[in-house]
C-alpha cells in the first residue's frame, strides 16, 4: 500500500463550461491497475467519477483513456508503471473526441468510421445455404487473426495525429478493420473495398507510428501500409497519394537520392498546369532562399545496391 | 417513444444473433444495452465453440447431447440439450459464412479442439480468442441490416400489461431520462451474474440485470443454486484463462509438482468436467498441497510456438498480472466464479411465463446446462438459443395486433428513481455491495454446508435491508455511473438470495452444488429443477419443485470422468 494522488481531469458536459481538475488522495497497491484505483476512488471517494470499463482484462475495449498524457487501456496499465515523481497520476479522457462526462466520451464518430467500410463478409453466395464451412488456408486465416484482435479501444484513435487534423480521417482501427476484409479471401468486393478506405483518406496517414503503440499488438501501421500497397497493387494509383509514393521510390531508384522536383511534379501530376502553377509561389520563395534543389541528378556512387535492394523487395515501381 | 416489434435487451452474443435472426426474417427489431455491443462480456470468452463437425475425428449431434447430459450431472432438460447439439454444426456453418474468423486445419477446414468432459475434439476456435471474433461477427451482422442499437440504455423494467410483456422501461444514460421502449416481444439477453460474487472472471457489466427484471415482473428464476467456478482463474484479480490451456495439453501440478488430476479423475484427467477440476483443485489447497491459496497451470512443455500461436491471450493476461510468463514458468491459479447454470426460467424456445416475453443466453436457464457446463457449450447456447428465441418471437408477434404502452411502467419507474436520487442518509451502494459478495464467495462457494448456507441466508436478510436505503453521491443527469452502479447492487440483491436458498434447500450433491453434508447425488429425490419466485423485494423467494426434468434417450447413470 502507498499514498498516491488521480489527478483526474473532471467535466459534465450539461452543466460544466469548462473542464476543471480534481486531486484525489487513495491508499493504494501500485501494482494494481490504473482501473484499479479509479475503481476504488469511485467507490470509497467520490462516486461522481466517471469512466467506461467493464472486462477488466483488455478484451472489452472500454476504458482507453489518457494517462499521463498517453493514450492506453486503464485496465492494462501497471499504477508503478506510470507514477510521477510526485507520486500523482494525470488521467485525461481520450485525444480526438468530445468529453461528456470526466473519462466517458463521445465515441459516435470513431463508430461510424466502421460504418462507412460496410464492414461485414461479401462474398458472391452470402445469401445461400450451406452445407459446410468453407475451405481457408491456415495461412492465409492467420493472417486475419492477428487483426482480429482488435478490440476497438479507439487508443490508436486517440493518438493520431492526422485525426487531430482532419476529422475525416478513417484513422488507423477503421483502416486496420478494412484490410480485415481485403485480405479476407472470402470476400467478393476486394476492389471496392481499397476504392472506399483510399477516398475515405488512406493516404493521409504520415507514417509517424503513433498508431504502432497498440495494446492488442494489432499494429494498424503496418496495416495501414499493406493497405496501400494493397491499393497500388490493384491499380489504384490515379490520385496523389499513390502517385507520391510511387515517384518517391522511382527516383530514389534511379539516383539514390530523392529528386524533389520530379517528386513534387509526379505527385501533382506532370500535366496538371493548375496544380503546379499552385505550387510555384512555394518553388519561388524557396528559390529566394537559394533552396533550388538540382535539375539534373547524378546517381550515387554504386547505385546499384540500391537498385538491388528495391528489386529484392519487389516494391512496385511506376512505370 | 421508443416502438419496435421485437426488442432485445443485451447486445453481447445471444442478444445479436436474436437481433440478426429477426432481422433476417424482415421483423422490425432494436437492441437495448447498456453497452456498445461489442464491448459486451462474451467478447471475453476465449476457448471455443462446440459443434459436431467431426473435423478431427469421428463426431456426432449425438454424442455431442450424451457429453452434455452427463455433464450436467443428469439435470439438464434431454430435449433442449438435443436441440442444441443437433443445431450446432449449422449454425458454425452459418457463422464462417458470415465471415467467422475460425483457426483452420491445414486442409482448410474449421480446427477443433479437445475440451473438458468431452469425448471428442469437437471445440471450434479462433486461437484464444474465440469469443471476440464471433462477437465481431455479429456485430458486422447487425451493421449489414442496419438494426438499431440504443446504446447505453439502461433497462431498469420489464412492462407487462394485460398478462403479456409489452417491452422495457430503460435509462438513457448519455441524458439521464428513463424511456418506454415498446415492443410486442422482448428478449432478453443480459448475461451473467458474476458480480455476485467478491472474485469472479466476469467482468463489472455482469451484474444479472436481465434476470432480476424478469424475476420481479413474475418470472421464475430457475436452478440458481448452480453456480460454475472455473478451475484456471488468476488469483491476482480473478481473470480468466481458458480451458483451451488444458485442451491443447496444459497440466494442473500441487505444491509438490504432481499432476494430481488422475487422482480425482482417472481416465480424463485435467480434461474433466469443471466441477470435477474445480473441487479437486480446491482440495488440494484445502489439505495443505497448494501454494498461497493456489495450484499451478502448467503450459512449458507447450512449447513457445504453440502458446504464442494458440494461446497468445492467456499468456498475456498471466503475464499483466503476475509477471511470470507461462513460456518458462507455471501460473498459479485457483477456482473462480465463472457462470451461471441457473437464470430466468425458459421453454426449449426460449419463451418465458410471460407471453412475448423471451430469454437466452447465459441470463436463460433453459435448461441444456443442468447442474454444471462443459466448456464450449456457453457461446454454443447464446448461438442456438438466441436465434431460436428470435424465430419463435417473430411468429409470436404475427398473432399480436398492438400492444398497449405500458405508460404506468414508465411512470413507476421515473418516481422510483427520483426516490433513489433524492435518498439522504442511507449507506452507499459499493459498501452494501461489499458485504452482499463477502457472504456469497465466503458461504456459496465450491464446498457448502447448511451451517454457511444458512448464515448466508441470514446474512443477505440484513443485506437486503440495508439495500432498501442505498445512496448515490452523483446526483447528475450525464452518464451517471453512480446510479446505474446501484441499479445493479439492487439486481444482484434480488438474484443472490435464489442462489443461496435455492443451495440450502437442495439437499444433495450433482455438478456444481457439492453439499458436503450431503455428499451423494439423490436422484429420487432432486430430478427436479428449481424454480423460485419473487415475492417482494424484503421477502424471501418462494420456492418450487414441480418442473422435473425432462428425459429422451439417457438416464442417471454414475458420472466419472
Amino acid at each position: 500500500m502507498a499514498k498516491i494522488v488521480l489527478d483526474l481531469f473532471r467535466y459534465d458536459e450539461a452543466v460544466d463550461e469548462e473542464p476543471r481538475r480534481e486531486r484525489v488522495d487513495i491508499d493504494f497497491n501500485v501494482n494494481a491497475t490504473v482501473l484499479d484505483a479509479l475503481e476504488h476512488a469511485k467507490a470509497e471517494v467520490d462516486g461522481s467519477i466517471s469512466f467506461r470499463r467493464s472486462c477488466r482484462s483488455a478484451i472489452c475495449g472500454s476504458c482507453s483513456m489518457n494517462i499521463n498524457g498517453v493514450t492506453g487501456l486503464a485496465c492494462k496499465t501497471p499504477i508503478r508503471d506510470v507514477l510521477r515523481a510526485d507520486r500523482s497520476v494525470k488521467i485525461d479522457p481520450m485525444t480526438n473526441f468530445e468529453p461528456m462526462k470526466d473519462m466517458v466520451v463521445h465515441m459516435d464518430p470513431y463508430w461510424d468510421k466502421y460504418s462507412r467500410l460496410k464492414p461485414y463478409l461479401q462474398p458472391p453466395d452470402r445469401d445461400e445455404e450451406h452445407e459446410r464451412e468453407r475451405r481457408v488456408s491456415p495461412e492465409d486465416m492467420k493472417k486475419l487473426v492477428a487483426v482480429a484482435n482488435c478490440v476497438m479501444c479507439a487508443t490508436c484513435y486517440s493518438l493520431c495525429p492526422v485525426v487531430s487534423v482532419d476529422p475525416a480521417f478513417s484513422g488507423p482501427a477503421a483502416i486496420a478493420y478494412a484490410y480485415r476484409f481485403i485480405e479476407d479471401t472470402r470476400d467478393g468486393q476486394q476492389k471496392e473495398r481499397v476504392a472506399q478506405i483510399s477516398d475515405d483518406y488512406l493516404w493521409l496517414c504520415a507514417h509517424c507510428y503513433a498508431c504502432s503503440y497498440c495494446p492488442k499488438h494489432v499494429d494498424p501501421h503496418d496495416r495501414i501500409i499493406d493497405t496501400k500497397r494493397r491499393s497500388i497493387q490493384v491499380g489504384l494509383t490515379d490520385a496523389p497519394g499513390p502517385r507520391h509514393a510511387l515517384v518517391v521510390a522511382k527516383t530514389i531508384k534511379q539516383t539514390g537520392m530523392l529528386a524533389e522536383n520530379e517528386v513534387i511534379a509526379g505527385t501533382i501530376g506532370r500535366f496538371n498546369f493548375k496544380g503546379l502553377l499552385k505550387v510555384m509561389p512555394l518553388g519561388l520563395r524557396m528559390a529566394s532562399k537559394g533552396k533550388v534543389p538540382p535539375l539534373f541528378m547524378h546517381p550515387v556512387q554504386k547505385v546499384d545496391e540500391i537498385r538491388t535492394i528495391f528489386e529484392t523487395m519487389e516494391v512496385p515501381i511506376a512505370s | 417513444m421508443i416502438k419496435h416489434d421485437v426488442v432485445v435487451v443485451g447486445g453481447g452474443l445471444a442478444g445479436m444473433r436474436a437481433a440478426v435472426e429477426a432481422a433476417e426474417h424482415g421483423a422490425d427489431v432494436a437492441i437495448v444495452s447498456k453497452m456498445h455491443p461489442v464491448r459486451s462480456h462474451s467478447g471475453a470468452a476465449q476457448g471455443g465453440i462446440n459443434a459436431a463437425l467431426g473435423n478431427r475425428e469421428d463426431d456426432s449431434p449425438e454424442l455431442h447431447a450424451f457429453d452434455c447430459v452427463k455433464g450436467s450431472d443428469y439435470l439438464g432438460d434431454q430435449d433442449a440439450i438435443e436441440a442444441m447439439a443437433d443445431d450446432a454444426p449449422r449454425q458454425i456453418v452459418w457463422l464462417e459464412h458470415r465471415g467467422c474468423i475460425f483457426s483452420r486445419l491445414p486442409d482448410g477446414r474449421i480446427a477443433q479442439r479437445p475440451f473438458g468432459g468431452a469425448g471428442s475434439p469437437r471445440t471450434c476456435y479462433s486461437a484464444d480468442v474465440t469469443g471476440l471474433v464471433i462477437l465481431h461477427t455479429l456485430w458486422e451482422q447487425l451493421e449489414r441490416f442496419g438494426v438499431k442499437v440504443y446504446e447505453e440504455y439502461f433497462a431498469t423494467a420489464l412492462c407487462v400489461e394485460d398478462g403479456i410483456g409489452t417491452g422495457v422501461v430503460a435509462y438513457n444514460m448519455r441524458t439521464g431520462e428513463l424511456e418506454l421502449v415498446t415492443a410486442k416481444a422482448t428478449i432478453f439477453a443480459t448475461g451473467g451474474l458474476g458480480r455476485v460474487y467478491a472474485k469472479t472472471t466476469n467482468g463489472y457489466a455482469s451484474t444479472g440485470d436481465g434476470m432480476a427484471i424478469a424475476y420481479r415482473a413474475g418470472i421464475p428464476l430457475m436452478d440458481m443454486e448452480f453456480v460454475q467456478f472455473h478451475p484456471t482463474s488468476l488469483k491476482e484479480n480473478g481473470v480468466l484463462l481458458s480451458e483451451a490451456a488444458r485442451g491443447e495439453g496444459a497440466y494442473l501440478l500441487n505444491s509438490d509438482g504432481e499432476r494430481f488430476m488422475f487422482k480425482y479423475a482417472p481416465n480424463k484427467g485435467e480434461l474433466a468436467s469443471r466441477d470435477v477440476v474445480s473441487r479437486a483443485e480446491w482440495t488440494e489447497i484445502i489439505e495443505g498441497r497448494g501454494v498461497d491459496g493456489c495450484v499451478f497451470l502448467d503450459l512449458r512443455h507447450l512449447g513457445r510456438e504453440k502458446i504464442l500461436e494458440r494461446l497468445p491471450q492467456i499468456r498475456e493476461l498471466a503475464l499483466d498480472a503476475t509477471g511470470k510468463d507461462a513460456i518458462d514458468t507455471p501460473i498459479p491459479i485457483l477456482p473462480g466464479m465463472h457462470y451461471a447454470m441457473g437464470g430466468i426460467e425458459t421453454d426449449k424456445f426460449g419463451a418465458t411465463s410471460i407471453p412475448g416475453v423471451y430469454a437466452a443466453g447465459e441470463c436463460a436457464c433453459v435448461s441444456v446446462h443442468g447442474a454444471n457446463r462443459l466448456g464450449g457449450n456457453s457461446l454454443l447456447e447464446t448461438i442456438v438459443f438466441g436465434a431460436r428465441a428470435a424465430r419463435h418471437a417473430v411468429e409470436y408477434i404475427k398473432s399480436v395486433g398492438s400492444v398497449r404502452q405500458s405508460a404506468r411502467t414508465l411512470l413507476a419507474e421515473k418516481s422510483r428513481i427520483a426516490e433513489i436520487l433524492a435518498r439522504q442518509g442511507g449507506e452507499r451502494h459499493p459498501q452494501v455491495r461489499k458485504r452482499l459478495n463477502g457472504l456469497m464467495s465466503e458461504n456459496v462457494f465450491i464446498f457448502r454446508t447448511e451451517a454457511e448456507l444458512s448464515k448466508a441466508v441470514e446474512g443477505l436478510r440484513e443485506v437486503r435491508a440495508a439495500v432498501q436505503t442505498m445512496t448515490v453521491m452523483d446526483k447528475s443527469k450525464t452518464f451517471n455511473t453512480d446510479l446505474t452502479g446501484l441499479l445493479e447492487a439492487e439486481f444482484l440483491m434480488d438474484i443472490a438470495m435464489p442462489i443461496a436458498y435455492g443451495a440450502l434447500q437442495r439437499d444433495e450433491s450433482r455438478g456444481a452444488q457439492a453439499r458436503t453434508d450431503f455428499p451423494e447425488r439423490n436422484d429420487d429425490k432432486w430430478l427436479v429443477h428449481t424454480r423460485m419466485r419473487y415475492t417482494g423485494p424484503t421477502s424471501d423467494p418462494k420456492p418450487d419443485y414441480e418442473r422435473k426434468v425432462t428425459f429422451t434417450k439417457w438416464q442417471p447413470q454414475v458420472r466419472t470422468y
